[in-house]
């Protein structure tokens, strides 16, 4: 498809789900649908012009409950390449720090106008609660531990870029740092075990927790339409022949939870590091969902090498988010009212 | 015979004649069950027949059932201080439409029930709502339940309360818990302890395990209830030693190790006894993820729990925060666990943990809601559940409703026959403490059909069998389904 034929005044066929929350109840013929979608956006972004009127009148709120500078911009920068009107809500400066309720907060937003809400949260499922009493679209911008679903995309379309082929079937994928805390692994693991990739998490065993059980339980590959993935402390083990590598970020609060002595010894025993990073295959990839420690989960000079592709990923980042606000503007007609959040 | 919408009296009133043929009768202090007639008259259970031979013919245990009214060791009312989630009135109306009689309330209002003022304003409460629903009410262990130092246990004994419990949280320290096993146990009472480590707990929003990391959820570890049980379990065995009348109840327990701890100090002669909840018995994590089969359906062969997102059991939306509780819901073999601690006499009680709360608790974040699941009034519907899976006897199931939370208050010190042991079966001569209830008649569990103020239930919009057509406590009126017709 030419890029030219990018951006129909029709909705997409094949997409039905009235917001977007979690990767777990979209299937693989769906993920491509957004790849496909994903890869036009990306034609409007080459363009000398990158603005298109898709969403022309559609009025989107962003609406923040944790502090985000990246994922915020990437969404909003979306919103208006597709010509939609932008309120952007930052919970500092709202009435929730008055003691404002989520469900209130949406309900006044609707009436307001939104009709897109994309939402980041601190509380795992909070974005379900907000669907429940939202008429319109509610996406996902990241809700606590729980799910990060445009990052995920974002993920899988910069891997089928980069990986020979595109197709992710069987490619090695690792994933490094705090799985445990990790929206970004867990939306991950749903959209790579469907892709069909060998999956890999890493990372100390307090930073793992739990992860052992799930991945005995899919162990089979019998969840419909998923495939197993592997848990491992053994980091060598995990970047042996690697196809795509990604670290994730650790955070300084670990260290107060008792979960890890410190930066130093995380970054000596499971920073990818140049040495650590040539256990992957030759034209391996290094992610990041960013903003990196440099010299923590990841050394300098990996971050900044010719394999590193984290800023591919933010600039994919734009275009997953045009193809999931242009997805989810055109479902309204057949919005499955019936599953809220589902 | 007459018809219950005849029967006469209002709620509190005496009932002054009313008489049901042809029903199943369930006496659980004579273990006997059959059919039989019963007749009241002056608030007095005058008679009951057991029937034999034709006159029996056709009356089985699935249609009109009479049991003794039901006894909850363990329930909230939120009186005094959170009136706007439940009163002591709507309590006992919730309670009466659940077949309870008693209820044993615990202190955790706004003040604790510390001292004795707090009880006497709770009586007020109980004797202003006309309901013959008796309450008793357990006394804080700490003062203000901070855990720092003992409340006025002396001046509560004397007042009434049935034993003294920190329930909301367990007894803070060690030291304090022997302390107050002492103290209580030299004045004939139990401690009722709610068993959590709070260091292990704290942030946990659902049972540590598969669905938790799914879901993202922060993990509560099995290990959070088993090492606070132990803990209890090591500090009576030493109390024991000065004082032979210190009795511990493990309250809510809800995971195989801790029941299985329970399990050998009792085998082991140490004087503790345990309860579980109908929430813990049939309900499981998976819900929280939008599962909503039965615990015992979620149960594979090989005793392990099934997978709802292999099973495609994923049926309502996730994060319901009705099933956000302390304890948290578990897994199937731990609910498993639950019903064989009740099977083999580890449990000797079912107890609602009826937590109320108001929407504005409940209708948040899942993290940030209040634990507790309103279940006063489908308690009996749950265990029917279990009896009709014919994973429960229907004798034990009353047993567990009636004799067992009798048996606990014995056991803890209480004189059988005493306010809070009741022996409650179907004794002639005595007033009446009766619940009948259709075991086969289905009711829809809804805001409007819930008498509790706290809506906060996961069986909202679910059918339950075991109908409440009526309740007598005492000899007076406590219930009667404005539907039924018992003619």
């Amino acid at each position: 498809m030419t890029t030219g034929s990018a951006v129909p005044g029709a909705p997409a066929a094949g997409w039905h789900h009235r917001h977007l929350i979690d990767l777990d109840v979209v299937t693989w013929p769906e993920m491509e649908l957004i790849m496909q979608t994903t890869a036009q956006m990306k034609g409007v972004l080459a363009r000398p012009i990158r603005k298109v009127p898709a969403l022309n009148g559609r009025r989107v709120t962003t609406l923040f409950y944790e502090a985000s500078t990246r994922t915020r911009v990437s969404f909003e920068t979306a919103a208006r390449n597709l010509s939609a009107d932008v309120v952007s809500i930052s919970t500092g400066t709202s009435s929730v720090t008055k003691g404002e309720s989520l469900v209130d907060t949406v309900r006044t937003l609707e009436a307001l106008g939104a009709e897109i809400l994309i939402m980041r949260h601190a509380v795992s499922g909070a974005p379900y609660l907000a669907a429940e009493v939202f008429g319109g679209h509610v996406l996902n911008g990241g809700d606590g531990w729980h799910a990060h679903p445009t990052q995920a995309l974002l993920d899988l379309f910069t891997m089928r870029e980069h990986v020979p082929g595109g197709d992710l079937h069987g490619r090695k994928v690792v994933i490094v740092g705090d799985i445990l805390h990790s929206r970004v692994a867990r939306s991950n693991i749903w959209s790579l075990t469907a892709a069909g990739a060998d999956l890999w998490l890493c990372g100390p065993a307090t930073l793992l927790r739990g992860f052992d059980r799930w991945a005995a339980q899919w162990s089979g590959g019998k969840v419909p339409g998923h495939g197993k993935f592997n848990v491992t402390s053994d980091i060598n083990a995990a970047l042996k022949d690697a196809d795509v590598v990604m670290g994730l970020r650790i955070q300084r609060e670990r260290m107060q939870g008792g979960l890890l002595p410190s930066l130093r010894e995380y970054a000596a025993r499971f920073q990818l590091d140049a040495e650590r990073v040539s256990l992957a295959k030759p034209e391996a990839i290094v992610m990041h969902p960013g903003p990196m420690n440099e010299g923590v989960e990841i050394a300098p000079d990996i971050a900044t090498s010719g394999r590193a592709v984290i800023l591919d990923q933010v600039s994919n980042g734009v275009a997953v988010r045009m193809a999931l606000l242009y997805l989810l503007a055109g479902s309204h007609d057949e919005a499955h009212t019936t599953e809220p959040g589902r | 015979m007459s018809a219950a919408k005849n029967l006469g009296p209002k709620v509190g009133e005496m009932v002054e004649r009313f008489e049901l043929v042809k029903a199943w009768l369930v006496d659980p202090v004579s273990g006997r069950e059959g059919p039989g007639e019963i007749v009241v008259t002056d608030g007095v259970l005058d008679s009951v027949v057991w029937l034999e031979g034709p006159e029996a013919e056709g009356v089985t245990d699935r249609g009109v059932i009479v049991a003794p009214g039901f006894f909850d060791l363990h329930a909230h009312f939120r009186e005094p201080g959170f009136e706007d989630a439940e009163t002591v009135a709507t309590g006992a109306a919730a309670a009466a439409h659940g077949g309870y009689t008693t209820v044993a309330l615990m202190p955790n209002t706004q003040p604790a029930l510390d001292e004795p003022g707090i009880l006497a304003r709770v009586r007020l409460a109980a004797a202003a709502s006309g309901s013959p629903v008796e309450i008793l009410a357990y006394g804080a262990v700490s003062a203000g339940r901070a855990g720092e130092q003992l409340s006025a246990m002396g001046e509560l004994a004397d007042a009434g309360v049935i034993g003294y419990s920190d329930d909301g949280s367990p007894v803070k320290t060690p030291k304090l818990l022997r302390s107050a096993l002492l103290y209580a146990g030299m004045l004939g009472l139990p401690i009722v302890e709610h068993a959590e480590d709070l260091e292990l707990t704290a942030g946990s929003e659902s049972h540590e395990g598969y669905v938790a990391s799914v879901m993202g959820l922060a993990g509560w570890p099995t290990a959070g209830e088993v090492s606070a049980v132990s803990r209890d379990l090591a500090v009576l065995a030493d109390a024991l030693g000065d004082e032979p009348r210190a009795r511990l109840h493990l309250t809510h327990l809800s995971t195989a190790p801790a029941l299985d701890l329970v399990r050998r100090a009792r085998a082991a002669g140490l004087p503790v006894t345990c309860d579980v909840t109908p929430h813990h018995l049939a309900f499981t994590d998976e819900w929280i993820a939008g599962a909503r089969r039965w615990a015992w359906e979620a149960l594979a062969e090989d005793g392990t729990s099934r997978d709802p997102w292999i099973d495609g059991a994923l049926t309502a939306g996730p994060y319901d925060t009705s099933l956000r509780v302390n304890p948290p819901l578990s897994t199937a073999d731990d609910a498993a666990a639950c019903l064989a601690a009740l099977l083999d006499g580890t449990a000797s009680a079912v107890v609602t943990d009826h937590a109320p709360h108001t929407i504005v608790d409940k209708e948040v974040e899942f993290g940030k809601a209040a634990n507790g699941i309103s279940g006063i009034e489908t308690a009996l519907g749950v265990l029917l559940s279990l009896v009709d899976a014919g994973k429960l006897p229907l004798a034990r199931a009353i047993a567990a409703l009636t004799t067992g939370p009798t048996a606990v208050m014995v056991a803890a010190g209480h004189v059988p026959g005493s306010a809070a042991a009741r022996p409650r079966g179907l004794e002639e001569g005595v007033p009446a403490d009766l619940v009948i209830f259709d075991r086969s008649g289905r009711w829809r569990v809804s805001s409007e059909s819930l008498l509790s103020k706290g809506k906060n239930s996961p069986l909202i919009g679910r059918e339950l069998p075991g109908r409440v057509l009526l309740t007598i406590a005492a000899g007076r009126l406590a219930y009667e389904d404005p539907q039924a017709d018992l003619g």
